[in-house]
């Protein structure tokens, strides 16, 4: 076929760039696979996500700002390394304030059947703790993610470091799994090893046509509560921090999912109720036992024709900022409603309603959203 | 420490796990290993294209020492998930533990050139190969080679059960062929190419697609279009696969006066269509009589 000897040009112009424009490597990629988007034995799978939208009126520890914006703009590639290993890079364009930013947020290994049912994953990718960290933005049902998520995950926390997972043998589904990251992207700190994680979930069938998993993770982040000298905060060189706002030396989460579908099969409907609780403590050394941050939400979010599905989501979040040696209580209440329509697989056009009751928060408002997610390229698998 | 390690400790072949990702491979396994302890992760209600990779089929796959797919695509939403989160060495792309069946035969629009504005299309080709009455015994030897090489143990009794179940199919092949006489030139409207490789051999054409798109649902518009064409005239039925909403062919059967057949995309649990021969025969039988009145159909 025509498209090999381009396929191979493609590959010696990836490994002649300099590491540090690698980024603009990937765009040529992109171009000369496009032909063959599923890849094959030599060439990774490419596939992209465009995330635009357009939001009335700014928000409460939002991540997208008022007006027309993109969202999280991925490039990914991904394939199998050799037999024992596959390996996946995931780059982010996002906007913030008026600056572009390219992120790298995934670059890890992925061991393919370790014995013992073992698999271990090392490099930059998404925390599994919780049942949404894990999971890519694109996957989500809502514009954004919980008010809790957004105060003290940062929305989805991403770090380097090693993951470790066992299946359990037992009948039923049950994983534990433990990961150890810099900790550097949830808090600035002196320790190296800053964040470890110990997750298990639990999963199974209650009939054909309702499964259901549950969850506990415990995320120890040792440098979180560092009580932050007197820093420039306008300084020229302050990036936009993508670090949870808000940290405590322990945050625990405990998640549920069930989902339903007539004779199991989600292609004509599905019905999925999800929730999860988020609690921090020892927030730093001025914090009593009564210094806490606390978050939930509870989702439902139902596809009632292959091509729509509306969604409604209430959440609430109580923090403690901290100031100096002591804490001013904040709190957030989030509703949201929304109604998406996909009209393929790739595609899906949101909208959405957000109103917020905040405390302490001056930009607590309510908001409407229209925003689109379209896919290009391979379509990787989802998880539950 | 000891109870972990006896925990962890895969059992002594006592069993042979299968997990099969369609109930079609789960009928060819169990039709030559009949004692081996074989999950099906979905059935004929189900679009095999949409599966969840539930916590169920997770935990189902960790223990496979086989794996049989289709290949081509078909579970490309969900496999994937479920081999790595599984993470059993035995059924890793490469391995003898992962048998795609698509991958032992030609495939039907293949290599064409695609892309998505024509589409859910895999550039593999069409994947719904279980229905191919020339195909299949390749796949199925295939197949059969693939467990006696997994349980050299059980070689010979492997290929004698293989043997005899060929021998049925090509006579049930032969009354197939039988029909394929009254029904060349005959067409149908179908949604979705599940039944493509069946007709094709039959020599019944699917003229019209409720699907505007391969994996679009039917739209109104569509709809409206095909009640327009010339080629909708001659169609002795409409056949819908039972895992998809019946109302659009309904719609079209009140505007048309035509029939519609639902009918199973893959084996079920009905003794009556609980193999693929069968459940050909069933299909077969549908369209020789495709007002229905002799027959009833799956629900």
């Amino acid at each position: 076929m025509d498209v090999l000897p381009k396929r191979g040009g493609g590959q010696r112009r990836a490994a002649v760039m300099p590491p540090r424009s690698f980024t603009r490597a990937l765009i040529p990629l992109v171009v000369l696979a496009a032909p063959e988007v599923q890849g094959d034995a030599l060439n990774p799978d490419v596939s992209v996500t465009l995330d635009g939208y357009y939001k009335q009126e700014d928000t409460a520890l939002s991540h997208r700002d008022k007006g027309f914006g993109l969202g999280h703009t991925e490039l990914t590639l991904s394939a199998p390394i050799d037999d024992l290993f596959s390996g996946r890079l995931t780059t982010v364009y996002e906007e913030h304030e008026g600056e572009s930013e390219v992120q790298v947020e995934e670059a890890y290994l992925q061991t393919n059947g370790l014995p013992a049912s073992l698999s271990v994953r090392a490099g930059r990718f998404l925390s599994q703790v919780g049942y949404l960290n894990g999971r890519h933005l694109h996957e989500d049902d809502f514009v954004e993610r919980p008010a809790a998520y957004r105060a003290l995950l940062g929305s989805h926390y991403y770090d380097d470091g090693v993951r470790l997972n066992a299946l359990l043998p037992t009948p039923f589904f049950w994983q534990v799994g433990a990961e150890v990251f810099s900790g550097a992207s949830l808090s600035e700190g002196d320790e190296e090893l800053g964040v470890f994680t110990l997750n298990t979930r639990v999963g199974g069938d209650l009939s054909v046509s309702q499964s259901w998993q549950l969850g506990l993770s415990y995320l120890r982040n040792r440098n979180a509560g560092v009580v932050e000298e007197d820093h420039d905060e306008e300084g020229e060189e302050h990036e936009h921090s993508h670090a949870a706002s808000y940290t405590g030396r322990n945050l625990y989460i405990a998640d549920a999912v069930w989902k339903w579908a007539p004779n199991g099969n989600a292609r004509e409907q599905q019905l999925t109720l999800s929730g999860e609780y988020l609690y921090a403590d020892d927030l730093n050394r001025y914090a009593t036992s009564d210094d806490t941050h606390e978050g939930w939400y509870l989702s439902g979010v139902y596809r009632f024709a292959p091509q729509w599905s509306a969604g409604l989501r209430y959440g609430e979040v109580d923090l403690r900022q901290a100031h100096d040696d002591h804490f001013h209580d904040q709190s957030l209440d989030e509703t949201e409603v929304m109604l998406a329509w996909s009209h393929s697989h790739f595609s899906t056009l949101r909208l959405q309603y957000t109103h917020q009751d905040g405390n302490g928060f001056d930009n607590a408002d309510d908001t409407v959203t229209v925003q689109y997610v379209m896919s290009l390229g391979a379509h990787g698998a989802h998880g539950f | 420490m000891a109870l972990l390690a006896g925990l962890l400790a895969q059992p002594a072949r006592a069993e042979f796990h299968v997990f099969a990702c369609e109930p079609e491979w789960a009928a060819l396994v169990r039709a030559w290993l009949p004692e081996a302890d074989i999950t099906t992760a979905t059935h004929y209600l189900q679009d095999p294209h949409y599966i969840e990779a539930r916590p169920s089929l997770i935990a189902k796959l960790r223990r496979a020492d086989l794996a049989v797919c289709t290949g081509a695509s078909l579970e490309a939403g969900w496999l994937p998930t479920l081999l790595q989160r599984a993470a059993n060495p035995a059924i890793q792309v490469g391995r003898p533990g992962l048998f795609l069946a698509a991958e032992q035969v030609e495939l039907r629009d293949a290599h064409r050139p695609v892309d998505r504005s024509m589409g859910d299309v895999h550039p593999e080709g069409n994947p719904h190969v279980h229905l191919a009455p020339d195909r299949l015994p390749r796949i199925a030897e295939a197949l059969m080679e693939r467990l006696r090489q997994l349980r050299p143990d059980l070689s010979s009794q492997l290929f004698v059960r293989y043997l005899r179940w060929r021998g049925a199919w090509n006579q049930q092949r032969e009354v197939w062929r039988q029909a394929a006489e009254r029904l060349r030139g005959h067409s149908v409207v179908v949604q979705h190419g599940s039944f493509r490789y069946l007709l094709d051999w039959l020599g019944v054409e699917a003229v019209l697609d409720l699907e505007p798109k391969p994996g679009l649902p039917p739209s109104a518009a569509h709809l409206q279009q095909l009640l327009a064409a010339p080629e909708l005239g001659p169609a002795d039925a409409i056949l819908v696969a039972s895992h998809q909403d019946p109302r659009p062919a309904q719609w079209l059967s009140e505007q048309t006066g035509k029939p519609v057949r639902v009918l199973p995309g893959t084996v079920t649990d009905d003794a009556a269509t609980d193999t693929l021969a069968e459940l050909i025969s069933t299909i077969v039988a549908a369209l020789l009589d495709p007002s229905g009145e002799g027959a009833v159909d799956q629900p």
